[in-house]
């Protein structure tokens, strides 16, 4: 073993790019350690689609609009809350899962001890696949909606991706201050099952709600900004207000759980014995 | 190189009182009480050396290991590893440095070990050339070769240890810290670990920083010593002068069952007959020996370095708490 | 010794064990209260389901229920969900799994009937955090409030004690299931999903549309949650009925439980776990 001094780190974007491409292939790795369950994961995915468009369903059968909302707008709102629950899947939960298990069992010790950022690691060493079968539900029910109603227009399109985003950035801020407080209360990590039932509520346009409530979804535990924003840009009904909202309370959460993630890094790191 | 100045950890633990009442008291009367794992301790290592961290459970060397590795933040005093505050987790110092802990484990469980290397690859940013050489160096130097294509979890401890060693040594780091790296090992590992930690020291020049339980790894391992008990340290320098400090004595052996020999103070111990003299009587005591029995299968041992710590820390040695540095 | 004689050595036995064992299960609850407190706010759905039929309700009565009635009945769900809530089909597919069940065998008491003493032990407690969740509701519709006649509320008191029985029996099965199956916990999602459209979790059945309805009536859903809220509120014309077809389907499920037990233990043995 000759002497041999490592040349200095590669910067940019080329070696994020490395990074995220050796991740992306153990996570998928990962995955298909755990095949075995791959039909009873799309038939248990197919029904619980079923199971949040069937609701809607019923309630246009009794009414013509509710809160405003006609049954094609309304499943707009379920389409994109099934992608929603889709990536959340597929992508979020079984993250910070793992980011849980690690300061239960110490293994995080290593993924600190380690060259790169360890909020993007931590975020992205597995994924669900099965999950997927959300985001397809949702792809299909937002084409149903999409057949019965005027066709949105390509700057409406384009508005609806960039509240997605944005509305997906604000829950995965959310996410990860929920798991940030496992790092001080290892026992109430289960918090991060609190908040999927939480998201629950973005299944419905957010007129449906009213006052805190309404206040709760679009600031604190944003959904509706992944569910109904986007909904409302493709329907023409979005406004110069709500991307503002959208914008702010997506950077705001961003923030704010870098902040916290760095916070309880520290005491992770300072009071582990 | 590695330069520890007046280092202080302090832990507030909380109080709880027993009972549903106890937690509900301490909901909002919340009593902490401080615990000192290192109190005031200052040492410095030099490149390529071999030290050892010994003292007894709860002592603080993992703390101290903690701290030097970055994953800890020290309460109060200075830490200088390779030019760097390790707290600040540096890239730059973070590629330099590795640690291995024998109860936590990197190595990813479902998937072969082949699979951590190359995401380690990947994180240290490695050149494929040369990640290739070195994991067909240390491949071959453990003896893993086999190994590295079958699913974490299916490796007996041993076999998950030598392949966290590999991952851990990818990245051909300057200075090694392990804790307790051979725990839960069976014999013939521990030896085989230990081979190879020596080997890392004298090919890659590395620096060894070593915590264990087993005083064979210290032993074989680290010529220096560093001695902590209660967030104390006791005792920095050689282990020999520790050895002949505490235990200036020698074990003198004959082999066989000799009666005759009782009368020169020497004692039955499976199959041969042993007397603990001063050293400087040994060689008085060989003659006596060899005057009443001319046959004698003699030998002449140090005191085994569990005993010497065992009466170090039960305080046999007259001054405890010099440290001869 | 007779197989009769014996059945009731083992019922004396596990009798007399029962404050015991409901003792020890209230300990349990207790050291993981904070856990149990999530758990129980993980069960929101109702909630959101009464967002949603509210707001179809605000122009005029939907099929006889009003905004008042709609909140009466989400909240008698919320409530009755709670009484019933169980955990055995994971701590059963838990310990199949893993062998943890095999130490649980060699005790004189039945693995499942401290869990049933635990799960009965949780009941006080759950009724302890949905407190302060009524008492909001009350705040926001005091007309949510209604007094059952004496009948009502006896009735609906033994409709409940059977639902709890048959959901947790139910559980048990579906744990059971994990003896043969790797994906038990996924079928019981199928379980879950049926259970919310047909039994009255996600909106009454009566508004389920006609022949959905009358299929309905055939399954065992609504015996575990639609039939104690109906009974309870009155909105049963034949509440003695709906209860001894509950126990009916009590007696089934206790019948294929035993069963599956016994075999399912055969093949614990035979797979050598």
């Amino acid at each position: 073993m000759p002497e041999a001094p490592l040349p200095a780190m590669r910067r940019g974007p080329a070696r994020w790019i490395s990074v995220l491409a050796a991740l992306g292939r153990v996570a998928l790795m990962n995955a298909a350690a755990y095949r075995a369950s791959f039909v009873v994961d799309v038939l248990v995915g197919a029904v619980a689609s079923v199971g949040v468009v069937l609701p809607l369903l019923f309630v246009y059968e009794h009414a013509g609009s509710v809160a405003g909302w006609t049954l094609h707008q309304a499943l707009l709102v379920t389409a994109f809350f099934l992608v929603l629950q889709g990536l959340v899947g597929l992508l979020v939960e079984p993250n910070l899962g793992a980011v849980v298990e690690g300061v239960r069992s110490g293994s995080l010790d290593y993924l600190v001890l380690k060259p790169v950022d360890a909020q993007l690691v931590a975020s992205l060493q597995r994924v669900a696949p099965a999950k997927a079968w959300d985001v397809l539900a949702g792809l299909v029910v937002g084409a149903w909606a999409l057949a019965h109603l005027p066709p949105p227009t390509w700057q409406g399109a384009l508005l609806a991706l960039g509240l997605l985003l944005a509305g997906l950035a604000a829950i995965y801020g959310v996410w990860v201050l929920v798991i940030c407080t496992s790092f001080w209360f290892v026992r109430v990590d289960n918090l991060r099952f609190l908040l999927t039932a939480a998201l629950d509520a973005g299944r419905w346009p957010v007129g449906v709600y009213r006052g805190w409530v309404r206040l709760l979804l679009t600031v604190v535990v944003p959904v509706a900004l992944v569910t109904s924003f986007p909904a409302m840009a493709l329907l023409g009904t979005a406004r110069p207000g709500t991307v503002l909202h959208a914008l702010v309370v997506a950077g705001g959460l961003l923030w704010a759980s870098r902040l916290t993630w760095r916070g309880a890094l520290r005491h992770y790191t300072s009071a582990s014995s | 190189m590695i330069d520890v100045r007046n280092l202080c950890k302090t832990y507030r633990v909380p109080l709880k009182d027993p009972g549903l009442a106890g937690s509900l008291r301490s909901l909002w009367n919340r009593r902490t009480r401080d615990v000192h794992a290192v109190a005031d301790v200052s040492f410095s290592i030099q490149q390529g050396e071999r030290v050892g961290f010994l003292g007894p459970n709860g002592a603080g060397k993992t703390t101290t290991l903690k701290m030097l590795s970055g994953l800890l933040h020290p309460t109060a005093g200075q830490v200088s590893v390779l030019g760097h505050r390790p707290q600040d987790r540096s890239p730059d110092l973070l590629r330099r440095i590795t640690l291995v802990m024998g109860q936590k484990q990197q190595l990813l469980w479902d998937l072969p070990p082949r699979e951590t290397f190359e995401l380690n690859r990947a994180m240290y940013d490695l050149d494929r050339a040369q990640f290739r050489r070195t994991l067909d160096e240390l491949v071959d130097l453990l003896r893993i070769g086999e190994l590295i294509d079958k699913p974490a979890r299916n490796l007996s401890l041993g076999e998950r240890m030598k392949c966290e060693l590999c991952a851990a040594l990818l990245h051909r780091p300057q200075v090694l810290f392990l804790d307790e790296p051979t725990i839960g090992l069976d014999v013939e590992m521990q030896a085989e670990v230990r081979r190879f930690v020596a080997d890392v020291n004298e090919r890659l020049g590395a620096t060894v920083i070593l915590t264990s339980h087993y005083m064979q790894d210290i032993a074989a391992l680290t010529p220096r010593l560093l001695v902590i008990d209660r967030g104390r340290l006791r005792y920095d320098g050689p282990r020999d002068a520790l050895a002949s400090r505490i235990a200036p004595e020698r074990r003198v052996t004959v082999r066989g069952e000799v009666p005759a020999l009782r009368e020169l103070g020497f004692r039955e111990e499976h199959g041969r007959m042993v007397a603990t003299v001063p050293t400087s009587r040994v060689n008085a005591l060989l003659s006596e020996v060899l005057a009443a029995v001319p046959a004698a299968d003699l030998g002449v041992e140090e005191i085994p370095l569990d005993e010497v710590m065992a009466r170090y820390f039960r305080g046999d040695e007259g001054e405890p708490g010099q440290a001869a540095s | 010794m007779s197989a009769g004689a014996r059945a009731g050595g083992w019922l004396a036995r596990h009798l007399r064990a029962t404050p015991t064992l409901l003792r020890v299960g209230f300990a349990s609850m207790v050291a993981y209260r904070a856990e149990m407190v999530v758990w129980i706010l993980t069960a929101s759905l109702p909630l959101v389901m009464l967002a949603l039929w509210n707001a179809a309700a605000a122009d005029g009565p939907v099929s006889g229920f009003g905004q008042a009635e709609f909140a009466r009945y989400f909240t008698a769900t919320l409530v009755v969900r709670q009484l019933t809530g169980a955990w055995v089909v994971w701590e059963l597919n838990h310990q199949v799994r893993t062998g943890a069940l095999s130490p649980q065998l060699l005790r004189p008491v039945h693995p499942l009937a401290q869990n049933l003493a635990e799960t009965a032990a949780a009941v006080p407690f759950r009724l302890v955090v949905l407190a302060p969740i009524l008492a909001l509701l009350l705040a926001w519709r005091p007309d949510i409030a209604w007094l059952p006649s004496p009948t009502q509320a006896l009735l609906g008191l033994l409709s409940v004690v059977l639902a709890f029985l048959l959901s947790w029996l139910v559980q048990a099965i579906f744990g059971m299931l994990a003896f043969w199956l790797e994906q038990s916990l996924g079928l019981f999602s199928l379980w879950f999903a049926a259970y919310a459209v047909l039994g009255g979790y996600f909106l009454p059945v009566a508004l389920l549309p006609g022949p959905v309805r009358e299929a309905a009536a055939w399954l065992p859903f609504q015996a575990t949650l639609a039939t104690p809220v109906e009974v309870l509120l009155g909105l049963r014309d034949d509440p003695v009925h709906a209860v001894l077809v509950q126990l009916l389907w009590v007696v089934l499920a206790l019948g294929t439980c035993a069963g599956m037990w016994r075999r399912g233990l055969v093949r614990y043995g035979a797979v050598g776990a």
